[in-house]
C-alpha cells in the first residue's frame, strides 16, 4: 500500500502531486532532472555566495593603540614590541622610531644604547642612525598621534 | 532528449559534490605574510612545526617561498610542492641563483663579499677543475695543468690573481676516449659540490650551499633538516674530504678501511697517513682555512694549491716574523659581519686580530697584552692559547712553511 500513495515532493521549482504507480515516464524524467538541478542550484548558489563574500587576507594593521600618554612619562624612552616600535618622549614631545631594520626587514632590538639587528648585525645608534651596515638607512621614524581622550596612536603606513 | 537533461543534471550535481567534498578535506590555512614580500604564503599550515633555518633568515622576514619557491597559496602538498626549486634542497647548484641570489642577498652586490654564488661557482669545490686536469694532464688529453674543463662551464669576466684562467667547459666524457679517463668520469667524481653524497651516514651531506652550511644531516629527524649556519664542524668537512683515497690504476674511489672515531679527533681526522701538529685535529677546520679558501675568491683556477694559502705561519709568524694582525678600527669591518653570523666570538671595535697575507681577517684570534694570542673554536666555543714563533728556540727558516716542514718538529705521533 504504502509503495503507491501518493507522493508529495515539494520543491521549489515546482509541484508534483503524483502517484509513482502512475508515474510516466516523461515525469518521472522530470522529476529527477527538477531535483537534480535544484540541489545543484542550492550548491551553487551557496558556493556563488561564499565566493563574494570570501574574505582576503585583511591588510596588515597601520594604527596602533599603545595607551595613554600618561603611561609615557616625559624622557621615557619604551619598546612597543607589537608594532614593532621604539617610543620616545622628551620635552619636544612624542617621537617613534620603527624597529624594523632598513636591509632585509628584521626586527630589530637594543643593544649597546643602541640597536642591532640579529639578521645580518646591522646597528643602529639610539636615534636610528646606522652604525654599521648592512643596513644603509636610518630607522624610519613613526607618525605619533594624540587622541582627544589623550591615547597615543602609532602609524605605520 | 529528457533523459540527457537528466544524465546532465546528475554530473552537474556530481561535480558540484565532488568539488564541496574537496574543499571540505582541505585544511583550515595558516596564514604568514613576510615582511619582505608582503604576499601571503600558507606554507606553514603544513610546515608550522619546522625549525627557524637560520637566525639570519627568519621567517617572518623572508617566509619560505622567496628561498623554496613552490605555489604559495596551495594547499594541496602536490600542487604546493610542484615548483619548488631543487626539490627539498634550493641551495643546489642548478637552482641557487633564483633561490638564493639577488643583490640584498648573495649574488650581485656591490660589496663584492656578498657575492657568495659567484665565488662559490668559479671555485674549484664546484668545478673540480683540479681533479680533472690532473688526468687530463695524466692521460695525455692536455700538455699542461691549466684547466679547461670543469664539472659545468664557467666564466670569469674579471680575472684579479695570477693563477686565474678565463673559462672553462663542460667536461664531456663522451668525447673521451680514453677508458680510464671514462672511468674516472664514472668513478670519481663523487665529492664536488654537485654530486651527490655517496652511500654511508658519514657521507652524509646535501649538494650546493648546503653541503657544508647545512652539518649533520644524518643528525637530523626524517624531513626535518633545515638549518644553515656558519658554525660547519670537521666532521662535516669529512663527508667529502676524509672518506677513503681514489685508486688511478683501477680509477675507483676506495673507501677508508678503518672505522671513523668522532671522539678520537686525532685518529679520525683525515688521511691515515698523514702527519698533523696538535692544532690541526684540535681546532676544526674553519678555524683556520677562510671562507676565501673554502668558496673561492671569485677566479677560475686549476687547482686547490692556487686557493689554498694558510699556513702555519698565519698564525704563528716565523722565528724572525711576528704574524701579521690588524686593529678593528672599521665598524663595517668583514670581521664584524663573519663575527656575528658565527656568535663565537664577541669582537668589538678596538679589538686586534690576525690577518693573512691577503688581509682577511682571522676574526676568531685576539692578540693578548702578554705577546700571546688566543684562537675560539668556531664550531666547540672551546679557548686555546698560543704564541709566536719568534721568539722562540725554532730555527725553521722563515720561508718554508709548508707543514711538511713544520710537522718534522711538531708531528703528534699516532
Amino acid at each position: 500500500m504504502g509503495l503507491i500513495n501518493p507522493l508529495h515532493i515539494v520543491i521549489p521549482a515546482m509541484r508534483f502531486n503524483v502517484n509513482m504507480s502512475n508515474l510516466s515516464r516523461r515525469d518521472f524524467f522530470k522529476l529527477i532532472t527538477t531535483t537534480l538541478l535544484t540541489i545543484s542550484g542550492a550548491l551553487g548558489i551557496d558556493a556563488l555566495f561564499r565566493f563574494l563574500n570570501y574574505q582576503t587576507e585583511p591588510p596588515a594593521k597601520t594604527e596602533f593603540d599603545v595607551g595613554l600618554t600618561e603611561s609615557y612619562p616625559i624622557g621615557s624612552r619604551s619598546l612597543i614590541p607589537d608594532v614593532p616600535a621604539f617610543l620616545i618622549h622628551n620635552e619636544n614631545g612624542f617621537s617613534a622610531l620603527s624597529l624594523i631594520c632598513t636591509h632585509l626587514g628584521c626586527t630589530i632590538g637594543q643593544k649597546d644604547n643602541g640597536f642591532a639587528c640579529p639578521c645580518h648585525g646591522s646597528r643602529y645608534d639610539v636615534d636610528g642612525n646606522v652604525l654599521r651596515g648592512p643596513a644603509q638607512k636610518p630607522l624610519r621614524s613613526l607618525r605619533v598621534e594624540i587622541t582627544s581622550d589623550q591615547h597615543v596612536i602609532l602609524h605605520t603606513d | 532528449m529528457k533523459r540527457l537533461i537528466a544524465l546532465g543534471s546528475a554530473i552537474l550535481l556530481l561535480a558540484i559534490l565532488a568539488a564541496w567534498w574537496t574543499n571540505s578535506r582541505q585544511p583550515k590555512p595558516i596564514v604568514l605574510i613576510p615582511t619582505l614580500t608582503g604576499k601571503p604564503e600558507y606554507c606553514l599550515t603544513c610546515h608550522s612545526n619546522l625549525r627557524e633555518i637560520s637566525p639570519s633568515h627568519p621567517i617572518k622576514t623572508f617566509g619560505c617561498v622567496i628561498c623554496h619557491g613552490g605555489v604559495a597559496l596551495a594547499l594541496d602538498a602536490n600542487l604546493a610542492h610542484s615548483t619548488l626549486r631543487g626539490g627539498a634542497n634550493p641551495s643546489d647548484l642548478s637552482v641557487v641563483q633564483e633561490s638564493c641570489g639577488g643583490s640584498n642577498c648573495h649574488s650581485g652586490s656591490a660589496a663584492d663579499n656578498n657575492n657568495h654564488i659567484q665565488r662559490v661557482m668559479t671555485s674549484v669545490q664546484s668545478t673540480y677543475a683540479g681533479a680533472i686536469t690532473n688526468i687530463l694532464y695524466t692521460f695525455g688529453v692536455q700538455s699542461d695543468l691549466t684547466a679547461r674543463f670543469g664539472i659545468h662551464a664557467v666564466t670569469d669576466n674579471q680575472i684579479t690573481t695570477s693563477t686565474g684562467v678565463p673559462s672553462l667547459e663542460a667536461f664531456d666524457p663522451a668525447k673521451a676516449t680514453n677508458p680510464f679517463i671514462q672511468k674516472f668520469w664514472t668513478n670519481c667524481l663523487t665529492c664536488h659540490l654537485s654530486a651527490p653524497a655517496l652511500p654511508g651516514s658519514q657521507f652524509d651531506r646535501l649538494t650546493g650551499c648546503a653541503a657544508c652550511h647545512t652539518p649533520n644531516v644524518d643528525s637530523f629527524p626524517q624531513g626535518q633538516i633545515h638549518k644553515l649556519t656558519t658554525d660547519i664542524p670537521y666532521t662535516q668537512c669529512n663527508t667529502c674530504h676524509n672518506r677513503g683515497n681514489y685508486d688511478l690504476q683501477s680509477m675507483t674511489f676506495l673507501q677508508r678501511t678503518d672505522q671513523p672515531q668522532p671522539k678520537n679527533r686525532l685518529q679520525n681526522y683525515y688521511q691515515p697517513i698523514a702527519q698533523f701538529t696538535k692544532c690541526e685535529y684540535t681546532l676544526d677546520c674553519i678555524d683556520c682555512h677562510t671562507r676565501t679558501e673554502a668558496m673561492g675568491d671569485g677566479d677560475i683556477h686549476s687547482n686547490e694549491a692556487n686557493i689554498q694559502y694558510i699556513q702555519c705561519k698565519t698564525c704563528h709568524g716565523t722565528p724572525t716574523q711576528l704574524p701579521l694582525t690588524k686593529i678593528l678600527t672599521d665598524p663595517n669591518d668583514i670581521a664584524f659581519r663573519q663575527a656575528q653570523l658565527n656568535p663565537a666570538v664577541d669582537l668589538k671595535l678596538g679589538d686586534t686580530v690576525i690577518v693573512t697575507d691577503k688581509g682577511e681577517p682571522i676574526w676568531n684570534t685576539r692578540g693578548l697584552p702578554d705577546g700571546n694570542y688566543q684562537l675560539v673554536g668556531k664550531a666547540t666555543g672551546q679557548v686555546f692559547t698560543f704564541r709566536p714563533v719568534m721568539g722562540s728556540g725554532c730555527t725553521q727558516n722563515g720561508i718554508d712553511q709548508s707543514s711538511a716542514y713544520c710537522h718534522t718538529c711538531h708531528a703528534v705521533q699516532r
